[in-house]
């Protein structure tokens, strides 16, 4: 099957120290990749290179067969619509409610004043309260976000990629900073929206125990290197354990 | 990997401090001295320059001694026309601060740094702003005077320009000071960075630029008393033609009608502004 996300030789520097070196992988729809490492080893840096939230030095990014890197202005603007992105650190607006926070996903095709004032029109609000209903917190779709816990917070910015209707969703380290209930809340969803709607789901973890419960497959980042982990030590938690 | 850079990052940081505290101690003894002279002289130099004088402040004693005396019982015949010009003040200082903070608010988004600007347009934005925020609004008045004519109208022109500096710089600043965590995930919705500062960042700083205007509104009432002396209007004006006459009971009566409406105005707006953190 024709992969949703390809990347391939992609590759970055800080200064001396090279963060990514000729990365290549692919995403199939529906399938949730993790990538495991250390902190340190270049996961954020390709996450970020990925989304472009910074540049890659070469290299190219392939969504849906269609050049993603080297785009700039409006062309980049409406490429990444087409990119769910979930953060370690939620990235919530903080004063805005759970809605409008999953309202980010629309704001290209909004009015300034209705960005301004918060005022949405009601088909808008329909859809993006069953993207919360659909991550499980239809009860929380008008508290602000500032007052929902960790978990919380983590699927109103998963409800805010679905509502994008991306068929890409990155995530940083997204339980990172969760408990591990929690934690395994928002990795069963993920895995869930990549079976039920197809999404490709690109994950960086850094516990090879979730690694090997949520993902499809597993991909080991070490000083800016990836490597596939082959199937048989997929398992191994004492293999795994020794990469991290 | 990891541990092998933690293992390695402590040695060169002792080893800077340890040579830093070598190095410096005896570099800032010997610098100290020259540099002590140096301020003496430079002070020394201020105060003749200043004029200050002490036995001319003695022989003004009396005189001002005389003109105090005289201001008691202040005069509150025309009471109802100075409290008049101090709302005139008020006014002035009111809608010099709107027009500031309407020209503020294109200036300080292209000005900061974290809304992402092309430098074509946040470098001019910058200079702009440290011009407008350079120049007094009692500068500025005195040349509005001459354009527009004598009246408050010349010190609303005078405040809105120089609050327009103050404002978009302070406004500037909160902005900057917003995490970039929503910011960057409203980017990759595919906003622009009007609506990502809409949506992202707004919510966040509307308290602390809501308070920055309350701020800008009670200094400018303050500041602004001083406009009439050029001639642009409010309670100043009264205060510089009763010093003229040396009708010092009006003075009095004047100063304590500044006095009123500084303390009310600055305790409204620190009571709004406590509601607003």
């Amino acid at each position: 099957m024709k992969p949703v996300l390809s990347v391939s030789l992609l590759s970055k520097r800080f200064g001396n120290l090279s963060a990514l070196e000729q990365v290549s992988l692919d995403v199939a729809a529906g399938e949730v990749v993790a990538v495991l490492g250390p902190s340190g080893s270049g996961k954020s840096t390709l996450f970020r290179c990925i989304s472009r939230l910074i540049e890659p030095d070469s290299g190219s990014i392939l969504i849906d067969g269609t050049a993603y890197e080297g785009l700039t202005g409006a062309a980049l603007r409406k490429a990444r619509g087409r990119i769910g992105v979930v953060f370690q650190q939620f990235n919530l607006v903080r004063r805005r409610s759970a809605l409008a926070n999953v309202m980010t996903a629309v704001l290209p095709d909004l009015p300034l004043w209705r960005v301004a004032s918060g005022l949405y029109p009601p088909a808008l609000k329909a859809k993006a309260a069953d993207a919360l209903a659909s991550v499980g917190l239809a009860d929380q779709t008008y508290q602000r976000a500032d007052t929902l816990s960790g978990g919380q917070q983590q699927r109103v910015a998963i409800a805010r990629a679905l509502m994008q209707d991306s068929r890409i969703l990155l995530a940083d380290e997204p339980v990172a900073s969760l408990d591990p209930e929690s934690a395994r809340v928002v990795l069963g969803l993920l895995r869930g929206l990549a079976r039920s709607r197809g999404l490709a789901v690109l994950c960086t973890l850094h516990q090879p125990d979730l690694a090997a419960e949520f993902a499809d497959r597993i991909l080991s980042m070490k000083a800016g290197r990836l490597s596939p982990l082959e199937p048989e030590t997929h398992q191994d938690q004492v293999s795994l354990s020794a990469l991290v | 990997m990891t541990s092998g850079r933690l293992d390695v990052t402590p040695e060169p940081f002792d080893a800077q401090a340890k040579s830093g505290a070598q190095s410096q101690i005896p570099a800032r003894n010997a610098a100290f001295l020259p540099l002590l002279l140096l301020g003496v002289a430079f002070y020394a130099l201020c105060l003749s320059v200043a004029e200050v004088s002490l036995t001319r402040l003695w022989e003004g004693l009396p005189r001002l001694a005389t003109w105090i005396g005289r201001s008691w019982p202040p005069d509150l015949s025309e009471l109802d026309v100075l409290i008049r010009r101090g709302l005139e003040t008020v006014a002035m200082a009111t809608i010099g601060v709107s027009f500031g903070a309407i020209i503020a608010a294109p200036i300080c988004l292209l000005a900061a740094r974290n809304v992402g600007a092309s430098p074509v347009f946040s470098l001019p934005a910058r200079w702009l702003l440290n011009a407008l925020r350079g120049i007094d609004s009692f500068v500025f008045a005195l040349i509005f005077v001459a354009a527009v004519g004598l009246g408050p109208f010349a010190g609303v022109l005078g405040i809105a320009l120089h609050t327009a500096g103050s404002i978009a710089k302070l406004w500037a600043e909160a902005i900057e000071a917003t995490e970039n965590g929503p910011v960057e995930a409203a980017q990759m919705s595919g906003a622009g960075r009007l609506r990502v500062f809409l949506h992202a960042q707004m919510p966040d700083v509307m308290p602390q630029l809501s308070s920055i205007l309350l701020y800008m509104w009670e200094f400018n009432v303050r500041a602004s008393t001083v406009l009439g002396v050029v001639g642009a209007g409010g309670i100043g004006q009264e205060l510089k033609n009763s010093v003229d006459l040396l009708l010092f009971d009006r003075v009095l009566t004047i100063l304590l009608v500044i006095l009123a409406m500084v303390t009310l105005i600055d305790q409204l707006s620190a009571w709004l502004r406590r509601r607003l953190s």
